[in-house]
């Protein structure tokens, strides 16, 4: 970049490409012609810019928590294309469906442009100068708030977000930052923190041969899906690694499984202890193992495993065999494990078999050493938010801010947390979009998108040392009454902390000034505006860091079986997690919409997946409405006849069901949290995703499920996809 | 074409090309790579493709009619025969990633009853849509089912403003009416070759990408100019003993697993596709 970054944000503006230069200002007067604006000719534009050439800036993708660098294809000040920014080590040039579809989030014609205001129960709109004299009222330096009274619920933050954002509640004397994920992984976290030292270690794939995941879908939606599935497909060259996939519903992972294996929910743990009893029978284990861990493994034997958890004797045999001979393997746990009630016990059994296998040091490894812990990602739970919900119903929450969740459409029923909003006098929801949650607040600000503001990100899996990632504008903002989350905090602290915060007039500067402070952390010796430039400009700063030491353990554990099948509700119900969709929150995404879920290639729709088994004995065919009873509620669905499933299972996508969310998302299928059992992890408290059991009732009503596939599937005998035995194929040989 | 070279030709127009070196002293041919055993069905291509190409959102009710405009496609397959009288898809999902396969000998071109399909001579597929007569007859002819039609005019439905800002000024919008197709990302080409040409010179491998492969995470689309032997993607179609000009494969060598879709067909695909591998042992 060779002029200063104010220079292309005013550039943009004069290019007239805002919501304010399209508006004419009628009788022929245009905003140009009024004088309101300018217009330079393309005869002597600025450096760098040509017309009808893009030009590519960096930034950091927000649509999850990866942090990959993007970089947005800008033309004549608009930004028309994301594509991955290979300076980035996470995405290394590369970018998944969901990041492509920012720029929807950007456009999309249901975005908020103003501040609205309730008023007699419906949202109304109001100006920038009323919403401030709310703000002010409550949150000025006038405000009695104090401590627990004001609390901030958000999803996942990091970077500067997350200082200024708790900052802000500081100013209150609030430590209230309460971070809320629907599809939370604290229950597997915890596990891998008790047995292998770390939360989120490093996967080596590169030095595994073999990967063994119970349920996790680490190229669909695990930690860095970007970065796991480059991995993989390095994972997949010569010396070719195998993946074994166990899970009860066949994720996007699943499906690249070289041998899949159908489980009943929740008997993932008690699987892991037969292969660890498997194990332990070699005799270089002999002594070598802690006395509580032979006992724990014991009664774990091939047939009694084989009982509990329908997969074959032969089968927990022919794993354990794989794994001796494949070292150092990767063996990783995922959403289907940890949600249940003892989702932990069930995760840290799988985790101890990565101990046994002595994977530590070889596949597995601790992340780097941190040099900004206070811009380390919060990341979310429902415990967080079932506490934050006691204060709430006990009258003890004043003010509630809410941002980047959406909790009235995520949380369950049982939870009753749209009564509690009404506890609450004053909810402030900082959004792009009126979701449910947003619908239920006092006040609505509207926030710029993503490609319009600044910001910084510190991703929570970090492949070698730390990346300080960098989002900066793609273009000028669309609606003129938009404005930046932090500049919004950041108007609050300069009238609450005057000398601290008066000398940033905005978050741009404040950034700036923060990011420069942090440039000895990174030993650079560049000028100020050098180091700024070159930040901006590659999208990324990196510190150098080496992975550490894993503190592994093998813990003594109780692992019981799960809660069995009842003829009330006579099977498990497995809510899914779309790639693209995740909790819900992209369901306005047209492109995403209209993307073919890949294992069921159904769209903009909910489905219940249905074994072929199951559904013939229950004389089920595809397109049946069927009703899913819980001892919760009911939802009903289309039925989507599905081998990838465990015959005593239904499963249903999450994320469909909004009534809000505009005209993409409201009224597209069911919304499977509403049905969900209150079950909860008895180590963490986590709510247990994967508990419910349903009863399932066809209504009589069949309607067409919308989908890709044709009505067969079928190959018919011609060479489609051709599938070639590994040992065949000369990898190494290949280009 | 016309209907009397359709009549009186049409032997000789399938068998006549690709003849053997014909894009010997061509600079360009363009062509493609996709390994089935990288490609993990995320859906990022076909996202990048409805990105670059205008395609339009349809809908759910006409995307149930059979109209939906993604130029690339995840087919997702459970096997064949034996795979498929088993309880569960043990060697989990076959992703078949589907876009149009720019034959050399395409059997949409001759059956164009106005020219609006035709041959260029960097070996593309392409579609004039200000010729196009919407008869449909190119796509009922088509093998892999990969050519769209419009029958909506939506430029007044898919992008309710301001989402017509993303679209692509290097792209047409089509209306109601005519065909749509993939294009290999020809903008991107054109672009590319007009700097090159400038520079004197030809563009250098992997110097322009499809915006598929371009997004493809796992890198499994390799896109390249086949007519320059030491490209990536010539250099692969040769490891792989695949000849563009032949329609039955000399495979003497063991484990090669390139191979094109209904070659049988003689339409002479420019993309070729790597056999998926499992690990059977496990």
């Amino acid at each position: 970049m060779s002029t200063g970054n104010m220079d292309r944000r005013d550039f943009l503006r004069v290019l007239g490409i805002s919501g304010a230069a399209a508006t004419l200002a009628g009788c022929g007067h245009t905003s140009i012609e009024s004088g309101v604006e300018e217009v330079m000719s393309y005869v002597q534009p600025q450096d760098f810019v040509v017309p009808g050439i893009g030009v590519f800036y960096s930034s950091t993708c927000t649509q999850c928590g990866s942090g990959c660098g993007i970089m947005g294809k800008v033309r004549e000040g608009r930004v028309l294309k994301l594509e991955g920014n290979p300076e980035s080590g996470i995405s290394g040039g590369k970018i998944c469906g969901l990041g492509q579809a920012g720029v929807q989030a950007h456009y999309n014609p249901d975005r908020l442009h103003t501040p609205m205001m309730n008023i007699e129960g419906g949202l109304v709109p109001i100006s920038w100068e009323r919403a401030n004299q709310l703000l002010d009222e409550h949150f000025g330096t006038k405000s009695s708030l104090q401590g627990e009274q004001i609390a901030f619920l958000t999803g996942g933050v990091s970077g500067h977000q997350r200082v200024v954002l708790e900052n802000f509640l500081e100013s209150f004397g609030s430590t209230q930052h309460v971070c809320y994920d629907a599809i939370s992984t604290a229950t597997g976290r915890a596990a891998s923190k008790t047995v292998l030292g770390a939360e989120q270690p490093l996967w080596n794939f590169s030095k595994a041969r073999l990967i063994l995941s119970f349920g996790s879908d680490f190229l669909g939606n695990g930690v860095s899906p970007v970065y796991m599935a480059r991995e993989f497909a390095k994972f997949r060259k010569a010396p070719r690694g195998t993946l074994i996939q166990i899970e009860p519903r066949m994720t996007l992972t699943g499906g690249n499984a070289d041998r899949w294996y159908p489980i009943k929910p929740g008997t993932e743990g008690i699987l892991a202890l037969g292969i660890a009893h498997d194990l332990l029978q070699h005799p270089e284990f002999s002594g070598k193992v802690p006395q509580e861990v032979l006992d724990l493994v014991k009664n774990y034997d091939r047939d009694a495993v084989s009982e509990v958890t329908g997969i074959g004797a032969d089968a927990v045999r022919l794993i354990a065999a794989q794994l001796w001979n494949n070292t150092p393997s990767l063996v990783v746990a995922g959403p289907a494990v940890e949600g249940h009630a003892y989702g932990f016990s069930n995760a840290a059994a799988v985790q101890l078999l990565n101990v046994i296998l002595g994977n530590r040091g070889n596949s597995l490894e601790g992340q780097s050493e941190h040099p900004f812990p206070q811009m380390t990602p919060t990341l979310g739970s429902y415990r967080a938010l079932a506490e934050l919900h006691k204060k709430m119903v006990s009258g003890n929450c004043q003010a509630l801010l809410i941002h980047g969740t959406n909790p009235v459409f995520t949380s369950p029923t049982h939870l009753e947390f749209s009564e509690a909003m009404k506890k609450v006098p004053f909810k402030v929801a900082l959004v792009t979009h009126i979701d449910e949650t947003a619908g239920q607040c006092d006040l609505v600000l509207p926030l710029l998108s993503a490609m319009e503001d600044f910001g910084t990100h510190i991703a929570e899996y970090q492949p070698s040392g730390v990346e300080l990632m960098l989002q900066q504008p793609l273009m000028e903002k669309l609606y003129p009454e938009t404005k930046g989350f932090g500049d919004i905090l950041l108007d609050v602290l300069k009238k609450r902390k005057p000398q601290e915060y008066a000398v940033f007039p905005d978050y741009y500067s404040y950034l700036k000034a923060a990011v420069l402070k942090a440039k000895p952390v990174f030993h650079s010796d560049e000028p100020d505006e050098h180091f700024w430039e070159t930040a901006l400009m590659n999208g990324v700063v990196k510190w150098e860091g080496k992975p550490t030491d894993l503190e592994a353990k093998m813990v003594p554990l109780e692992v019981p079986e799960p809660h069995g099948l009842t003829t009330d509700y006579p099977f498990y119900f497995v809510p899914s997690i779309r790639p693209d969709m995740r909790d819900g929150r992209h369901a306005y995404l047209p492109w995403l919409q209209e993307s073919p879920e890949t294992m069921t290639t159904v769209v903009w729709d909910s489905w219940v997946e249905i074994h072929p088994k199951t559904a013939a004995q229950m004389q089920i065919k595809e397109g049946d409405v069927l009703l899913l009873q819980s001892a919760t509620g009911s939802i009903q669905a289309k039925a989507y006849i599905f081998p990838g499933i465990q015959p005593d299972t239904v499963s249903m996508p999450l994320g469909q069901g909004h009534t809000q969310m505009g005209r993409y998302a409201s009224g597209v299928g069911a919304n499977p949290y509403k049905i969900l059992d209150p079950i909860f992890d008895a180590h963490t408290g986590e709510l247990a995703l994967h508990a419910t059991r349903v009863a399932i009732r066809k209504t009589g009503e069949n309607q067409k499920v919308v989908k890709d596939e044709g009505p067969t599937n079928l190959q018919n005998g011609q060479k489609l996809v051709a599938t070639l035995s590994a040992d065949q194929a000369k990898l190494a040989r290949e280009i | 074409m016309s209907l009397s070279n359709l009549i009186q030709n049409w032997d000789s127009f399938r068998k006549r090309r690709p003849y053997e070196d014909q894009y010997k002293d061509a600079p360009y041919k363009w062509a493609m790579v996709i390994d089935l055993d990288s490609c993990i069905g995320c859906n990022a291509c076909t996202v990048a493709c409805y990105a670059e190409n205008n395609l339009a959102v349809v809908g759910k009710e006409r995307f149930g009619k059979g109209q939906a405009m993604h130029w690339i496609r995840i087919e997702r397959y459970w096997g064949e025969g034996e795979a498929l009288e088993t309880e569960f898809p043990e060697r989990g999902a076959q992703y078949l990633p589907m876009l149009c396969q720019q034959c050399e000998a395409a059997p949409c071109e001759p059956v164009c009853p106005v020219g609006a399909t035709h041959h260029s001579p960097d070996g593309l597929n392409t579609q004039v849509y200000n010729r196009c007569v919407g008869s449909r007859y190119c796509s009922a002819n088509c093998p892999y089912k990969v050519r769209y039609f419009n029958w909506w005019n939506y430029p007044e439905r898919a992008w309710p403003n301001p989402l017509e800002l993303q679209l692509n000024p290097d792209v047409t919008v089509r209306s109601k009416g005519v065909m749509e197709k993939c294009t290999f990302c020809m903008q991107r080409l054109r672009a590319g070759q007009d700097k090159a040409k400038t520079a004197g010179r030809l563009l250098a491998d992997g110097e322009v990408l499809t915006a598929c492969a371009q997004a493809c995470p796992t890198s499994a689309i390799t896109f390249g100019n086949l007519a320059d032997k030491n490209s990536k993607v010539a250099r692969m179609w040769k490891n792989q003993q695949v000849d563009l000009a032949k329609n039955a494969q000399d495979k003497s060598e063991e484990g090669v697993r390139g191979y094109r879709i209904l070659e049988d067909l003689n339409t002479y695909p420019s993309i070729v596709y790597l056999e998926r591998l499992r690990n059977f042992a496990a």
